[in-house]
């Protein structure tokens, strides 16, 4: 995002950003910088709060008023996280083998029950919202979990997609089975807390658990491709974990 | 975001592996006045309108979103950021009708029509030409501010 700054800077725009990361704003020296204490996913503050985030925009803004550059403000308002992490990550213990799965079209069965009981609430608020971030994958909810637990049987089924493969199209059915639950969940219970959204949908609920078998299957699989989404935390959330990161050597990473 | 010293293991080292751009000039132009500012928001959260191509996961490319544009989808490689946020308002990442509601109050003189995506976890240096072919349309419609929001 800084090195943008700087290319549009040089192309005749003034730029202002915001950030999250201090440390490569002060390296990269965008013009104007605003640095937000705040979890990644929510450069703008607050939810549904519209003095937040136009409190977020001025205070930017500010920054178009200055002579000279660069300039690094702070925001002055934090919002606060749990041990340094910007979002929900997996407990490190958290992680199967393919021998500890059992039996995947049993679980799959449960996946699809319970997704089935939160439809009703789904369908609610996507009308209450007028929106849903459900779709990049554009398959039909009823073919999310087919669809995954061919993966965690260890096969690869043919992408339905034309023009997209199969595992780029795993990773998006597997975003948009997850957005499913949470939308659902935020619209039933009124919640804005995605420690709480993940720890409830990644170790509690049958689609998490179907979604860590993929992970398991991934991180023995012979598919280079599927083995390194899997070993990056592209699949599941580990990125801001004490790690090591299952399936490889902790010094890739830490 | 806390600073990277203060982050768990897995993402500081990440964070910390990563390779700044070297920057080689240093750029400065001087700001319109603020009642004639035309605002384009440039967003790194690979969202874009429902039915496009998605982003690959080394995307150098862009998206356009409309003005009023508000059916979006997200195609970021990354998960290590919390996605309920824009689950529950867009405006958490892509702030339209916040910029919006400040042209109407003249805290700004207009938002652009058109307003640009592109997927963060790329490298700026990739990203340069696609960069440049959004600073051609934003020329073309008297854009005189840019927005960077990541996500």
């Amino acid at each position: 995002m800084c090195g943008l700054a700087h290319i549009f800077e040089s192309q005749g725009f003034s730029t202002v950003l915001v950030g999250f990361v201090k440390e490569h704003i002060e390296i990269i020296k965008p013009p104007r910088a605003l640095w937000l204490n705040f979890p990644m996913g929510r450069p703008l503050g607050k939810p549904n709060n519209q003095e937040f985030q136009k409190k977020v925009i001025r205070t930017a803004f500010d920054l178009l008023e200055k002579i000279s550059g660069p300039v690094l403000d702070d925001f002055s308002e934090i919002i606060p996280v749990r041990e340094g992490r910007m979002s929900y990550a997996l407990p490190v213990s958290l992680v199967y083998k393919v021998n500890q799965l059992g039996n995947i079209d049993k679980l799959a069965e449960r996946v699809q029950r319970e997704l089935s009981n939160l439809l009703p609430d789904y369908f609610k608020a996507l009308q209450y919202l007028g929106r849903t971030t459900v779709g990049a994958s554009e398959l039909e909810i009823s073919d999310f979990v087919p669809y995954i637990s061919e993966f965690a049987k260890g096969n690869k089924p043919k992408s339905p997609r034309k023009g997209l493969p199969a595992i780029p199209l795993l990773k998006l059915v597997v975003e948009d089975l997850n957005a499913v639950y949470t939308e659902t969940r935020i619209y039933k219970d009124k919640i804005d807390d995605f420690e709480m959204l993940g720890k409830w949908f990644w170790e509690e609920t049958h689609a998490g658990k179907l979604l860590l078998a993929v992970e398991a299957v991934s991180l023995e699989s012979d598919d280079q491709v599927l083995r390194q989404i899997a070993s990056m935390s592209l699949l599941t959330p580990r990125f801001w974990s004490e790690g090591p990161l299952p399936g490889i050597s902790g010094s890739g990473w830490t | 975001m806390v600073l990277v010293r203060d982050m768990p293991a897995v993402g500081r080292g990440f964070i910390e592996r990563l390779e700044p751009p070297d920057i080689k000039n240093f750029y400065w132009t001087k700001p319109s006045p603020k009642n004639i500012r035309k605002v384009a928001v440039i967003s790194t959260a690979a969202v874009s309108k429902r039915g496009d191509r998605p982003f690959s996961w080394l995307a150098r490319d862009h998206r356009v979103i409309g003005k009023n544009d508000r059916d979006l989808v997200m195609t970021h490689v990354a998960v290590e950021y919390d996605r309920t946020a824009w689950q529950l308002d867009l405006n958490t990442i892509l702030p339209l009708d916040r910029l919006n509601e400040m042209a109407k109050d003249n805290e700004i003189g207009s938002v652009a029509e058109k307003h640009y995506t592109f997927m963060g976890a790329a490298d700026p240096r990739d990203m340069e030409k696609s960069a440049l072919e959004v600073s051609s349309e934003m020329k073309k419609e008297a854009v005189d501010t840019v927005f960077l929001v990541p996500v």
